[in-house]
């Protein structure tokens, strides 16, 4: 007795039919990295899985009036290896980059990172640094939102029962920005990241910052950006000073967020060093 | 379910449960065992195999996602009379073989990045077989048996 279908559908249209038939409770399959692991202790998790992840136009990287658009069905590896993403999005390239090997690249979804949520998701930090949202179709129609408001805690989504995620998207950053992604784990390979951060940032004509986000992974319950720490960073003359200041500041976020925990001895410098570094990374100081 | 695959460049029939790993279908249902069982969870790359050209950990793929799909084993990997094709033959050669057991793995992930990357630097070999947990030989020999494999294509190409 099979605990568990599996059906692969060829189009969008088909997969909501798929997913919404009554009586069933099923679940969106893209490169089942997670949901295997979710198997394996249950297997009962679901009746049915629907694989979408060959339908073409969810793995479609494209540009649309000034965003780019990346299918949910796109793997780590197709998405850091588009030339359109490595052109606007140097911090996501890194992010998809880090995780897993290229076993998991392989099949691992950026929409499957994003739908799955894990605290520890790679991807996250880097598409809220970029501003990105979600492009979701619900048995009512489409609808859209801020990935930072589509993630609402470790492993929670705003996700409606028979929504199906089609596509990540984020504006292309203005001319003359830079992004960047770090990640700490155990080991370069396979490790589940300790902490992560991704940055983007703008110099204007005069050299001073016009453009700062900063968004931490594995830090805080929900992923963010850190205004108090952005706020800091806009007007000012790029310095190994500021860096030192804004990295104390996203420690002070940090532990404002989540409190005081048991790896907090070991976070705190870490991030602080990690967030001195990035932004040496996105801003680079005049030649002395 | 029925599943229909073309493994190793041959199509193949079988009768499985749907809701079991490829990893599953190949050793139980196929008796293909050169594919190891490691972790089963994504970690070791023993189980590695090419789905549709793509290194894929095959206990981390359902069988249902591979089917009418192509599937290449470590049991796909030689010449045409079936013995060791040149990369193997390395691995013999700098004694990238030890226990043997994530060989399969480790060939596999090889003849993956040399189809992608016909002449890769050691730090890109090194990422290529990152995902393929080694215990016996500390990875240089394997690192140098893919090196050279690819230097020896290289030359053969060159004169042809």
């Amino acid at each position: 007795m099979e605990s568990f279908e599996t059906i692969r559908a060829t189009s969008v249209s088909e997969a909501m039919t798929l997913l919404n038939e009554p009586g069933l409770r099923s679940r969106a399959l893209a490169g089942a990295t997670d949901i295997m692991l979710l198997l394996r202790h249950d297997p009962h998790y679901c009746d049915r899985l629907v694989d979408i992840s060959l339908i073409p136009e969810l793995r479609k990287i494209e540009e649309q009036n000034g965003r780019v658009i990346i299918g949910a069905a796109a793997t780590f590896n197709e998405v850091m290896e588009s030339p359109l993403v490595q052109q606007t999005a140097p911090a996501l390239v890194q992010a998809c980059h880090s995780v897993g090997a290229v076993q998991i690249r392989n099949m691992g979804t950026l929409g499957g990172n994003v739908v799955n949520a894990a605290a520890c998701a790679d991807s996250l930090p880097a598409l809220i640094c970029l501003d990105a949202s979600t492009s979701i179709l619900t048995p009512a129609g489409g609808q859209s939102m801020p990935v930072s408001r589509f993630v609402t805690r470790p492993n929670h989504t705003l996700l409606p029962s028979g929504g199906l995620l089609l596509s990540l998207s984020y504006p292309i950053p203005a001319s003359g920005s830079r992004s960047a992604f770090l990640k700490l784990g155990r080991r370069n390979a396979m490790a589940i990241s300790r902490l992560t951060v991704a940055a983007l940032g703008r110099l204007n004509d005069d050299g001073r910052i016009a453009e700062a986000r900063l968004v931490t992974g594995s830090a805080t319950p929900s992923i963010e950006r850190l205004a108090a720490v952005e706020e800091l960073l806009l007007g000012e003359a790029p310095s190994d000073l500021l860096f030192n200041l804004a990295a104390r500041a996203t420690v002070a976020e940090m532990l404002r967020l989540s409190g005081r925990r048991w790896s907090s001895e070991y976070k705190i410098p870490a991030l602080e060093a990690m967030t001195a570094r990035i932004l040496g990374q996105v801003f680079p100081l005049a030649a002395a | 379910m029925k599943y229909s695959l073309l493994l190793n460049n041959q199509r193949v029939e079988v009768e499985a449960p749907g809701d079991i790993s490829l990893l599953k279908l190949l050793r139980e249902y196929l008796h293909l065992t050169g594919t190891k069982e490691g972790c089963d969870v994504g970690e070791c790359g023993a189980c590695s195999v090419l789905l549709d050209g793509k290194l894929v950990n095959s206990c981390m793929v359902l069988a249902a996602q591979a089917a009418d799909r192509e599937v290449i084993t470590i049991e796909g990997v030689c010449l045409p009379d079936g013995s060791p094709n040149d990369l193997q033959q390395a691995f013999i050669r700098y004694g990238a073989v030890q226990c043997g057991f994530c060989t399969p793995g480790m060939i596999l992930a090889g003849e993956a990045l040399l189809a992608d990357n016909p002449q890769p630097t050691r730090t890109e070999i090194r990422e290529a077989i990152a995902g393929n947990l080694c215990r016996c030989t500390g990875y240089q020999q394997i690192v140098d048996a893919i090196e050279q494999t690819s230097l020896s294509r290289k030359e053969k190409k060159g004169h042809a």
